[in-house]
């Protein structure tokens, strides 16, 4: 049973972890990697509002997450709209961009385990005979909270629409009157601060230690090529499978498999399906 | 309203577009004949900025250099630098050549997005309207863009082109694969909008003789240049164009 509990609870922190780095590839098409970056920065700017500047936990939140998606939105329209389309351009641009700050942070201090942030709720409850602490079932509940706002705004809003035509079709959603430079703006936004968000709820059960970046973006990698590039669905699947394989892996052999398995699980998708689960191949005709 | 002068598109050094010049007035049907690969498509990417954001991509990736030459003014107004999405907003808007539905999206959700640009109001309207043109696509408004027909997909791209509230509404080939059932259902709705619209519109066909009928003025374009253009009447007592183009003997 326990296994039900903590591997369904893995399984939405990964897809937390993982949907920022999603959402932006399945809309602009463009491989942010410095989605780990932008996690692990916002996780230093709550801390340093909360205990530099003296402000309420909320609003040090709420402060952190805004200033991340600025961050994100600049780094699009200062630095990737100039490469776009350039896939090899892209990635080392981001990662770069990735790189300086997360090796920033660890320059100017972000060092050893002092940094932490104080969680929302301390008690824990029985689930289904299994005690849980009250911090991850909110991640739980905002994560599915997160999911469904999500997939209203794509089907209702005005923008949400037009970022799902963009997605789709670049050039037919332009002959619409949709911008596509402002709606990758947009998707860089709202991706920074899905990161800063996942940020937020999620480091408060460990320590600010700048190495969780690296993993956060590879987990997010994992989760994208396995559920296959920029399909939602799939990345949800797909966080519930090394999710599950990696609380499996915990229990029965040792707990530093975690990203082995999700490393692993990245080889077993290319041999086997390259497009992932719900990724699908181009057209040809789109192809060639 | 839409005047375009002297246009000429290079690809590298390939003259796609040699020196045509086309004009259309509000609630005007213009006709662009010609074979494949004549610079049909290459003149609605013009109208319509496409090209602009081609030639961007292009000049990014280190591909083929695209030059563009000519004027182009719509309302008064020189649009030749204008993006794409800006001059959807004001107001051409092209229907693209195999229609490019977005195929995850519902019916609704296509038209959807095509109403980016206007109010609510205007949306409701427009869908009204839309429905009213095609009351076909009534039946499948909840189905998935890509699992529709060929003929249905056309019925939808036109009907989303109508709901971004064009001045100009440019139609590439939009009988391209279609049979003669949605050929005609094309061509009433192409009529039909003209009626109640007033706007202009600018189809671009290779394949002339259902289209001819509906045009005020028609341009035959050859190997990039405009060769011969006139009024439908002048066009259909061509003898060249009768046989070339018409297949009349």
């Amino acid at each position: 049973m326990d296994i039900l509990v903590y591997g369904t609870i893995n399984s939405v922190t990964l897809s937390l972890l993982s949907l920022g780095f999603t959402l932006v590839y399945s809309i602009s098409r463009l491989p942010n990697f410095a989605h780990g970056a932008l996690y692990i920065t916002t996780g230093y700017f709550i801390y340093l509002f909360l205990n530099g500047l003296g402000l309420s936990y909320p609003l040090s939140i709420i402060f952190g997450i805004a200033l991340t998606s600025l961050i994100g939105a600049m780094m699009y329209r200062l630095i990737l709209i100039r490469i776009r389309g350039m896939e090899i351009s892209e990635i080392i641009a981001t990662y770069a961009i990735g790189l300086a700050m997360i090796e920033g942070l660890r320059w100017g201090g972000l060092r050893g385990t002092t940094f932490t942030l104080p969680s929302f709720a301390s008690g824990s409850r029985d689930i289904l005979g299994v005690s849980v602490d009250d911090q991850r079932l909110l991640v739980v509940v905002v994560g599915f909270a997160v999911f469904a706002l999500l997939y209203f705004f794509v089907r209702l809003t005005r923008n949400g629409l037009a970022l799902r035509g963009i997605a789709q079709d670049e050039r037919a959603a332009m002959m619409l009157g949709i911008d596509s430079d402002r709606m990758a703006v947009v998707s860089f936004a709202m991706g920074s601060s899905l990161a800063g968000l996942s940020a937020a709820l999620i480091l408060p059960l460990g320590n600010i230690v700048v190495e969780a970046g690296y993993n956060v973006l590879v987990f997010s990698i994992a989760v994208s090529v396995i559920g296959g590039l920029g399909s939602w669905s799939g990345a949800i699947i797909a966080s519930f499978i090394i999710g599950f394989a990696q609380i499996l892996t915990e229990k029965f052999l040792s707990s530093h498999f975690q990203m082995v398995i999700a490393l692993l699980a990245i080889i077993i998708t290319l041999l086997i399906k390259p497009s992932g689960i719900l990724g699908r191949q181009k057209e040809l005709e789109e192809r060639v | 309203m839409l005047e375009a002068k002297e246009l000429m598109v290079f690809y590298e050094n390939m003259l796609a577009l040699n020196n045509v010049s086309i004009t259309a007035e509000t609630g005007s049907v213009i006709g662009i004949f010609g074979s494949n690969s004549a610079g049909k498509s290459t003149l609605m990417y013009t109208l319509s900025g496409i090209m602009l954001d081609i030639k961007k991509k292009e000049a990014m990736r280190g591909g083929e250099r695209i030059t563009l030459f000519g004027s182009l003014t719509f309302e008064g107004r020189d649009i030749s630098n204008l993006p794409p999405h800006a001059r959807a907003k004001a107001g051409i808007v092209l229907c693209p050549e195999r229609r490019r539905i977005f195929p995850e999206s519902s019916v609704l959700e296509n038209l959807k997005i095509g109403s980016y640009l206007t109010s609510v109001r205007e949306r409701k309207n427009n869908l009204e309207y839309v429905l009213c043109v095609f009351p076909r696509l009534h039946e499948f408004l909840s189905r998935q863009g890509g699992f529709l027909s060929g003929g249905e997909q056309q019925m939808l791209a036109i009907g989303r082109a109508l709901m971004a509230n064009p001045k100009v509404l440019l139609l590439d080939e939009p009988l391209l694969g279609l049979s003669p059932v949605y050929q005609k259902i094309v061509i009433k709705a192409i009529k039909e909008i003209r009626k109640t619209r007033g706007i202009a519109i600018i189809i671009s066909e290779q394949y002339s003789r259902p289209v001819i009928p509906i045009i005020d003025r028609g341009y035959i374009i050859e190997n990039g240049s405009s060769v011969l253009e006139g009024t439908k009447e002048e066009l259909m007592d061509n003898p060249d164009v009768k046989s070339a183009y018409f297949g009349i003997e």
